[in-house]
């Protein structure tokens, strides 16, 4: 059968456009869900930043009122600056030992993977059940440390009360649930790593701190620059432990942003307020994550 | 051949020996090392659970005795009768694997023919759509936390499930890894289907899925996962006692001032045993898919 040059064209669209459409309903639900419930909100929390009222009450426009007071809130920078100590504190500890566990697995080879299992168990507890745990580590009367410190005959330490040793302690918990992933994660990407050009820095005489710093890193790139983004985007997010441990005290030493967030949003009823901080929240972790991207590449 | 010249022949030999034996023995040191750190770092990960094992078993008065008592004397139950018949416990827990396994298998399905659509169909916007979705993985949660509360709130979902399921489905790390293994699948098992007059769903439904059994088992296991462990949301959005899941019911446990340790310590043993107990049987598939987002690269 003959067709002829416009028959032709026109079922070619009929038959493109029936195949583009299978490949649109296909991903349908999961643009739908991102539509609502990310794309939505991205314009809807821009748009509260301009509005005061609760969630209960009715909102009124006010400009750029909320964006002011959040700029000449101390206790908002405060909670942004305690979230950035808490990092501090946080991610090189949990990457040194994550790090170092991976590099010591590589080198055993027997009961690598019980071992591997019980340094990962940690990750998998809920944040909530790793904090509520952590009470019973650092509980002024009956924690872990405390006990420790009795044994050695030492003075007990009020972990969570004192606001110098308050995030520190919470970051002890990030240290101790986070780093059995990241050994995880490093210990894949060495044993990916190509044995080749180990052994020829061997032969060259490259000892293993030099092997380390000049070969080991350099060619784990990928994995840094996912592990340090990521680990920035996710700790920027501190809620969990700081609820359940101090919620945010004592005088705010533990105040964190999302904590701030959620207190103002949830509890005070001012979600513009919320909001606006939510924004900068946004604003602070994408250009974070785009100078760590930034710097890696340039290293490379 | 002099008497000093075999001395030192025989010398030398005996020092590239003992260098020999000095090498072997600091690679055994080392290795020794390695494994004591390795275990010291093992009692670490692991002692503050056997700790709240040991706590839930005794009442609340004792737990401050010193020296510790590590373990109980004489064992009492009584936290765990407390925690299943005075509190909503149970329903927490049927709440928590309704949320996370409704997620789970929601995600499944939606992840897994999105995945099939980025890695082997043509459409025009496919690339836009995919860097799109790839961007969305640096918005925190935290961010869009308050619009996703409101649009639940005026939707009427607050304090039902339809509000805990939907809004965790926006998520994009599922997408890339089905479309990750998707298209390391050999092009022929479609194409031959495909000349076979089949539909895309079928291809779909009967060749890529049960080729992609793996994939999806890491992906069940990392979503479960994810929303076994959420907090914040279900917090927000399933305040009503009746409605929430364990970790916002076993911190609801904490009270603003008198709280029962020993209660805690048993809801926190309840709520991890089930964890161990699957992962020590596929604690391949945990670390498979705790690494789901390194894999994108």
């Amino acid at each position: 059968m003959q067709y002829s040059e416009s028959e032709h064209k026109r079922l070619a669209r009929a038959y493109r456009f029936k195949k583009y459409g299978v490949a649109y309903l296909f991903l349908s639900p999961n643009l739908l869900f991102f539509f609502i419930f990310l794309v939505i909100p991205f314009f809807w929390v821009l748009w509260l930043t301009f509005n005061s009222g609760g969630i209960l009450t009715p909102t009124k426009f006010v400009g750029l009122q909320n964006w002011s007071r959040v700029l000449q809130d101390p206790t908002a920078w405060r909670s942004l600056l305690n979230t950035l100590y808490y990092m501090a504190i946080a991610i090189p500890t949990v990457f040194a030992i994550g790090m170092g566990l991976a590099l010591l697995l590589k080198r055993t080879t027997k009961f690598v993977t019980p071992i591997r299992a019980m340094i990962y168990f940690p990750t998998l507890a809920p944040i909530v059940v790793g904090a509520l745990l952590w009470i019973f580590v650092v509980h002024p009367d009956f924690g872990l440390f405390n006990t420790m410190l009795r044994l050695l005959g030492l003075p007990i330490v009020n972990w969570l009360g004192n606001p110098a040793t308050a995030l520190p302690t919470i970051a002890s918990l990030e240290v101790w649930r986070g780093s059995g992933y990241w050994t995880v994660l490093f210990l894949a990407a060495l044993l990916a790593l190509p044995t080749e050009l180990f052994d020829a820095a061997k032969i060259d005489g490259a000892g293993a701190i030099r092997r380390f710093w000049h070969l080991t890193l350099p060619l784990l790139r990928p994995t840094w620059l996912f592990a340090i983004v990521m680990a920035t985007i996710w700790n920027f997010q501190l809620f969990d432990s700081v609820y359940i441990l101090t919620d945010g005290g004592p005088n705010y030493s533990t105040a964190t942003a999302v904590w701030y967030i959620y207190k103002n949003t949830f509890q005070f009823d001012k979600p513009g307020y919320g909001a606006a901080m939510s924004f900068f929240l946004l604003i602070i972790t994408l250009v974070l994550a785009v100078v760590e991207l930034r710097l890696m590449r340039k290293k490379a | 051949m002099s008497s000093t010249e075999v001395e030192v022949r025989a010398t030398a030999a005996e020092a590239k020996r003992a260098a020999e034996r000095g090498a072997k023995s600091r690679k055994i040191a080392g290795i020794s090392v390695s494994y004591l750190i390795l275990i010291i770092g093992c009692c670490i990960a692991i002692f503050p659970f056997l700790y709240i094992v040991s706590l839930s078993f005794k009442e609340s008065t004792s737990l401050v005795s010193y020296p510790p008592k590590w373990i109980p004397d004489p064992f009492y139950f009584g936290n765990y009768t407390f925690l299943l018949g005075e509190t909503s416990y149970i329903r927490w827990a049927f709440n928590t694997f309704a949320f996370a396994g409704s997620v789970t298998a929601l995600k499944i399905f939606f992840d897994s023919i999105a995945g099939y659509t980025f890695a082997k169909m043509d459409f025009p916007g496919k690339e836009i759509l995919f860097t799109f979705v790839l961007a969305t993985l640096m918005i925190p949660f935290a961010a869009t936390l308050i619009p996703a509360f409101l649009i639940v709130k005026n939707l009427g979902m607050v304090n039902t499930y339809w509000g805990l399921i939907l809004p965790p489905l926006a998520s994009p790390i599922g997408i890339f890894m089905m479309r990750q293994f998707i298209e390391s699948l050999p092009k022929d098992l479609e194409n031959a289907a495909r000349l076979d007059g089949c539909s895309e769903f079928y291809i779909y439904l009967r060749i890529i899925l049960p080729n992609c059994k793996p994939a999806l088992a890491v992906l069940g296991i990392f979503v479960f996962m994810t929303q076994w462990t959420n907090f914040i949301w279900p917090l927000v959005v399933a305040k009503a006692d009746e409605m929430r899941v364990l970790t916002v019911g076993l911190a609801s446990l904490k009270g603003q001032w008198v709280t029962n340790w020993g209660v805690i310590a048993a809801g926190s043993v309840m709520l991890m045993i089930p964890i161990a107990i699957v992962f020590i049987f596929f604690q391949r598939w945990f670390i498979a898919g705790s690494m789901a987002g390194a894999l994108k690269e």
